[in-house]
């Protein structure tokens, strides 16, 4: 029985003349689990959009969409309130009304319910959410992850047939990205759910998905189970195939055929089974990162509480970071990586210890002379960043330089953006847009929180680029990030984050080469088959030389 | 959060009797009221704040303090001269009547106070809920954007200054750095409610008629509270009306004695007033033999 019967849908937004939506056809059938990947504005948003009437854009369309049979026009609103739910990529603004209670009520408010039935149903989901015990609370007191959760669960309250989620997880770090995808992953198996997906973390959702949606510019390249998918893209060699999980790339770039696994306890048993004899690792160089002497950033017995009787969140943290590279902190979530960058840019002020930036006290810089030219902060959501209608006019307020507008935009590839409005942006090009406004301040020290939340695999890529180009130039660069295959891939120094201080710090390939759980997926697959694999990279040139031997 | 037996009670309730304590506090000059209002508004307070109701009772006091004093100087009725004030006199009589004036102003805020404490926002929208659910619910969405809009705030200063904006720079320039943010908190909730919008929609608003999800329930005893809280207001105004509560201050003192039927209205204002009271105190103590048992 099919759900949603898409025909041959193609749509264009009013403002531009290119197709958002070009000749979409497809079926999902009830019960289905369906990923939608591609890159950002490949029209996932749009195709998801247009599966509810309320939501969908305004704009030239052609084409057919079928709820159940009918055309989902002709579905009445409050019918398709209560079965189409739809969980939307932005945390903080979907959220309605100022307590956890009420938003679990509101669906069922506006759809007229009586009170018992109401009562039943949003107790009901309560317990199935495990929010009852903060069921009182205000809205704002919540995490991410538990305002996603909410949201999820006030969708869930109406009962719908079919849920629809765009990007849901894009502003979650790893962990809550992950409770949150299990739980979708629940609601269709004990609840038959249909579910459509779109992801970028394909990792958690790929192994359990139905069906995979590829997109790219406003068509459906790729429609076929996610085994069969990773193998096309990888004939085809679609930019595509770097963002499937692990498993998946190892395998296909070892040369592998047929079907791949698609989790790392299906990884692990295909390397095992092929070296039955065990395998020879690559030995490999391991050398000490050693730039050229000088110290940007040297932190000795960092102490820090936010209130007078509250917890220390800086525990004593040491650091040292050689000018030049890219030094990369990763940790748990709420650990106080945040809070660390902000004791660097000097936002905060530690209760005891040395901060030293370019060998000198951080006391010691002057109000303002710390931004000019030392020292420049990219927050978490670069969106916090603009306050101007047009890029151009973002750059120029940095500075009156119009060369080094220029050159600071070619560097970031943002030329052709210059006259847009910064919120039009996509996430990627915000985040340069961002970086250009960081980078206009001259800092020899750059600090990122969180730079690849959200951000697409490819995006990733030119992101890293970027950051190469700044090490280029002898610019620092500090993140914390949760993304261990990021820097994993890219950093030059990696240290862990615990309990309020810098526990060891190491070159990322004895780093996650040392820890079993906190590393990457080609580590976790490989280990104890290849010693120090921590990349796909790794793992595959490991395999081909034990191929080799076994020859 | 201390736990207070009359805030448990239906928003009803407690709005019914805040709004009887005020009104009737507001209104009767009579010292014996006076005297019944401080005291159960004061003791309520207590109950309700603790340690931190001196600082509050302290400001209250000097207020009062003040508006007595202030009183017999712009009004100079009355024949107990005390003194002379710019060659007007200040007499005893206005300086009583200024004391009573304040004592009103201290009574209502103290019951305001109280309400602060037991009104929650979530009970005024229930009251609402039921009577104007458009207006209840734009309440709530207000109540959910205040704070979000200050978190907003709060994190675009915190992005500027960390790219050197908005910190020690030029007066001139800090205005205009003061100027973009506050144009970007605009933008940017504009933006939010776009969002906020959307999913309001595709959660069925405005598909029909909306009911309102109610966490209280009425229960018997908020019944039984509600008519004990009308009957002793209805005997309240009914002794008001029969002159219970005449206070004269000028040109001559005359208060409505105590004597007999006035009695009765005054006790009555009196277990009005101390209702609360009486409940969180029968709370507690049950409470602590309770404990006590095991």
């Amino acid at each position: 029985m099919e759900h949603f019967k898409i025909s041959d849908l193609s749509f264009s937004y009013p403002t531009s003349g290119d197709a958002a939506l070009d000749g979409v056809s497809l079926t999902v059938n009830k019960g289905e689990f369906t990923v939608f990947c591609g890159k950002s504005g490949c029209g996932k948003t749009t195709l998801l959009r247009h599966l509810k009437t309320v939501l969908t854009p305004n704009g030239r369309r052609r084409g057919e969409i079928l709820f159940c049979g009918v055309p989902l026009g002709d579905v009445p609103e409050a019918e398709q309130a209560a079965k189409i739910g739809f969980v939307m990529q932005d945390v903080d603004d979907q959220i309605v009304t100022d307590k956890v209670w009420h938003e679990l009520a509101f669906g069922p408010e506006s759809l007229g319910w009586d009170q018992k039935r109401m009562r039943s149903a949003v107790a009901e989901m309560a317990c199935y959410f495990g929010i009852q015990d903060w069921f009182h609370r205000d809205v704002s007191t919540l995490s991410g992850g538990e305002k996603q959760l909410l949201s999820l669960a006030s969708v869930m309250v109406m009962h719908p047939e079919v849920l629809i989620l765009d990007e849901p997880t894009s502003q979650l770090d790893p962990v809550a990205a992950s409770d949150f995808l299990n739980t979708v992953r629940k609601i269709n198996a004990e609840l038959g759910t249909t579910v459509l997906i779109s992801e970028h973390r394909l990792e958690d959702v790929f192994p359990y998905a139905d069906r995979a949606v590829v997109m790219d510019g406003g068509r459906i390249t790729v429609c076929d189970t996610p085994q069969n998918t990773g193998r096309i893209l990888f004939e085809k060699g679609d930019e595509m195939f770097k963002a499937m999980p692990a498993p998946v790339r190892a395998y296909y770039s070892a040369s592998g055929k047929g079907e791949s696994p698609l989790t790392v306890r299906d990884g692990r048993a295909w390397l095992e089974n092929s070296f039955p004899n065990g395998a020879k690792s690559v030995e490999r160089e391991v050398s000490e990162y050693a730039p050229g002497g000088r110290t940007a950033l040297k932190m000795k017995e960092v102490w820090f509480r936010y209130e007078k009787d509250g917890k220390d969140v800086l525990k004593g943290v040491d650091a040292e970071v050689p000018e030049g590279c890219f030094y990369a902190v990763v940790g748990g979530n709420g650990a106080g990586k945040s809070t660390l960058l902000n004791a660097v840019c000097g936002k905060i002020r530690p209760y005891r210890g040395k901060t030293e930036i370019f060998g000198k006290d951080i006391k010691k810089y002057k109000a303002g002379e710390l931004y000019d030219g030392c020292v420049s902060m990219l927050p978490q959501d670069p969106k916090y960043l603009f306050v101007k209608k047009t890029v151009g006019a973002e750059l120029a307020e940095m500075s009156r330089d119009a060369d080094k507008i220029i050159r600071t935009a070619e560097l970031c590839g943002i030329t052709e953006l210059l006259d847009r409005h910064p919120y039009d942006l996509s996430c990627g090009e915000a985040q340069r847009a961002a970086i250009a406004k960081v980078l206009l301040t001259d800092p020899r020290l750059v600090l990122l929180d969180e730079p690849t939340k959200g951000m697409d695999s490819a995006f990733k890529e030119s992101f890293a680029e970027l950051i190469r180009s700044l090490k280029e130039r002898g610019i620092t660069v500090v993140a914390v990030s949760h993304d261990v295959e990021f820097c994993a891939r890219y950093a030059d120094i990696v240290g862990m984050f615990f309990d309020g201080a810098i526990l060891t710090s190491d070159t990322p390939r004895r780093f996650f080469g040392g820890n079993s759980f906190y590393t990457t997926a080609a580590n976790r697959m490989s280990r104890g088959i290849f010693d120090g694999a921590v990349t796909v990279e790794d793992v595959v040139e490991n395999y081909n030389a034990n191929k080799g031997l076994q020859r | 959060m201390t736990h207070d037996a009359f805030s448990k009670c239906h928003p009803s309730v407690n709005f019914v009797f805040f709004i009887l304590a005020i009104c009737f506090g507001a209104v009767f000059q009579h010292p014996a009221y006076i005297a019944a209002g401080i005291v159960s508004s004061g003791t309520y307070y207590v109950l309700l704040n603790g340690k931190k109701s001196i600082k509050s009772f302290l400001r209250l006091l000097l207020l009062f303090c003040f508006i007595s004093f202030i009183n017999p100087v712009f009004n100079t009725r009355g024949d107990t001269v005390l003194f002379k004030l710019f060659s007007r006199p200040y007499t005893l009589e206005a300086l009583i009547y200024g004391a009573s004036i304040a004592s009103v102003f201290v009574i209502t805020m103290l019951w305001f106070g109280c309400w602060n404490k037991v009104m929650t926002g979530e009970k005024i929208t229930c009251l609402f809920g039921g009577v104007a659910p458009a207006l209840s619910i734009l309440l709530v969405t207000v109540f959910r954007m205040v704070p979000e809009m200050i978190r907003t705030a709060k994190r675009i200063v915190s992005a500027r200054l960390s790219i050197g904006k908005g910190g020690a720079e030029k007066l001139s320039e800090r205005a205009r750095s003061g100027a973009s943010a506050l144009g970007a908190l605009a933008s940017l909730s504009l933006e939010g409610s776009v969002t906020t919008g959307d999913s309001m929609r595709a959660r069925g608003y405005g598909t029909g008629k909306r009911t309102s999800f109610s966490v209280y329930g009425f229960r018997r005893r908020d019944g039984a509270l509600m008519i004990l809280v009308a009957a002793l207001a209805a005997a309240v105004i009914a002794f008001a009306f029969r002159g219970a509560t005449r206070a004269v201050f000028l040109p001559e003192r005359y208060f409505a004695p105590l004597s007999g039927a006035n009695a009765a209205g005054l006790a009555a204002y009196c277990i009005l007033l101390l209702t609360p009271t009486v409940m969180h105190i029968r709370e507690v103590i049950s409470w602590n033999i309770s404990k006590s048992a095991i």
